[in-house]
């Protein structure tokens, strides 16, 4: 028998679903075992396609993106209702993602810069998206725009997590053989990727981590062949997940943590924070002090792809 | 009055929802198209290093 799958995005770049179909011939291979019920960037089913079916009716659904407004949680609950399993696919599901940075801010500030203060729009009487707009018998509405963007296990339950920003294709693929396999690992896990850290992966060659500031990419060309941490360029391989194949790292820039912390580490950033210390090559206070100062936008840095999921969650209101 | 929804609107990169509302005779009195998604890079870009600007935006758009 054939499952039954659904793919779906909240607030989301298509990155994902094009890693999807960035497995190429693979993708044969995916139709093969199983036929696809709503997938909005590539085939044409409605929001009222998934309200039909019975719940229970698909046997996978994976959801890009981050939960950032009502309808991206109504379609993850309606999702989850319909589906056996629930299958975060990407950073922005899987730990807020990018999107998630919206979390330093408040709805009214994104609402403002977006509509009002935007150097390239023009709105004299400053109009905002509403929720409901009605006018001679027509009504419309609009998704409301939450404060706080929210990963996807913030607002139903999740069974796997696959990811990466976006995942790599063939880690979608053995991700998606798990599943048609019926070989999967115990709930909750993440999937389609590696257990341990990534700088076990890492090619550079690693000596001794002792760094006296941190660089940015404009003010030194780092050595090809050494760890980039050493070279204080600010990578997060310690602290992230492997599976990516070290994409970054192998093109020159460091790790920005998309594939999330390893087992057991509930935040990686934090977790960064503390790998970060054990670096700094001093024991005095003040010079302490200013090579920490050296990090430009640590918190943005730290939790680039896993604001949503950290523990501060977002800036306080 | 009779109202058409097309939701979502499909195969493209993008959340977008167009309503169409008929008059008596069956014709188009007005259609609207609207974009139910925002993620604002305009706003949460504030604050970060410029050298990760480049690192940040191509997740505008992923296709």
């Amino acid at each position: 028998m054939k499952l039954k799958i659904a793919i779906y995005w909240g607030a989301a770049c298509g990155g994902c679903d094009v890693a999807i179909l960035d497995t190429h011939e693979k993708l044969l291979d995916i139709a093969d075992a199983a036929d696809i019920y709503l997938w909005p960037i590539a085939m044409d089913f409605k929001h009222s396609d998934v309200r039909e079916m019975e719940d229970g009716f698909l046997d996978a659904a994976f959801f890009s993106g981050a939960v950032r407004n009502s309808e991206n949680e109504e379609i993850a609950r309606l999702l989850r209702d319909k589906s056996r399993l629930m299958i975060a696919l990407g950073s922005c599901a899987h730990l807020g993602g990018i999107p998630s940075l919206a979390n330093f801010f408040t709805k009214d500030e994104m609402l403002k810069r977006v509509y009002i203060d935007s150097e390239s729009t023009v709105n004299e009487e400053g109009v905002l998206p509403t929720e409901a707009w009605s006018n001679n018998g027509e009504s419309l509405e609009l998704p409301r725009f939450y404060n706080t963007v929210k990963a996807l296990d913030q607002v139903v339950d999740v069974d796997y997590y696959i990811p990466g920003c976006p995942p790599v294709p063939l880690q979608i693929f053995s991700a998606f053989t798990l599943i048609a396999d019926g070989m999967l690992p115990p709930k909750g896990s993440v999937i389609g990727a590696g257990d341990k850290a990534l700088c076990e992966q890492c090619p550079r060659k690693k000596e001794e981590k002792k760094i006296t500031g941190i660089k940015r990419i404009q003010e030194a060309v780092p050595d090809d062949e050494r760890c980039l941490l050493e070279q204080g360029f600010l990578c997060l391989g310690p602290v992230t997940r492997s599976g990516c194949g070290a994409r970054c790292i192998n093109s020159g820039v460091p790790c920005r943590g998309c594939y999330g912390p390893v087992d057991n580490v509930p935040d990686e950033g934090i977790k960064m924070l503390s790998a970060l210390a054990s670096v700094i090559d001093s024991k005095d206070e003040s010079e302490i002090d200013r090579i920490i100062e050296t990090i430009p936008a640590p918190l943005k840095t730290f939790q680039r792809f896993s604001m949503a999921a950290s523990m501060l969650r977002r800036k306080k209101i | 009055m009779k109202r058409i929804e097309i939701d979502p609107i499909t195969r493209l990169e993008g959340h977008g929802k167009i309503t169409i509302f008929l008059n008596d005779d069956g014709e188009v009195e007005n259609a609207y198209l609207q974009i139910p998604e925002l993620r604002g890079f305009e706003k949460f870009v504030e604050g970060l290093p410029v050298e990760e600007i480049p690192r940040v935006v191509p997740r505008i758009c992923g296709v």
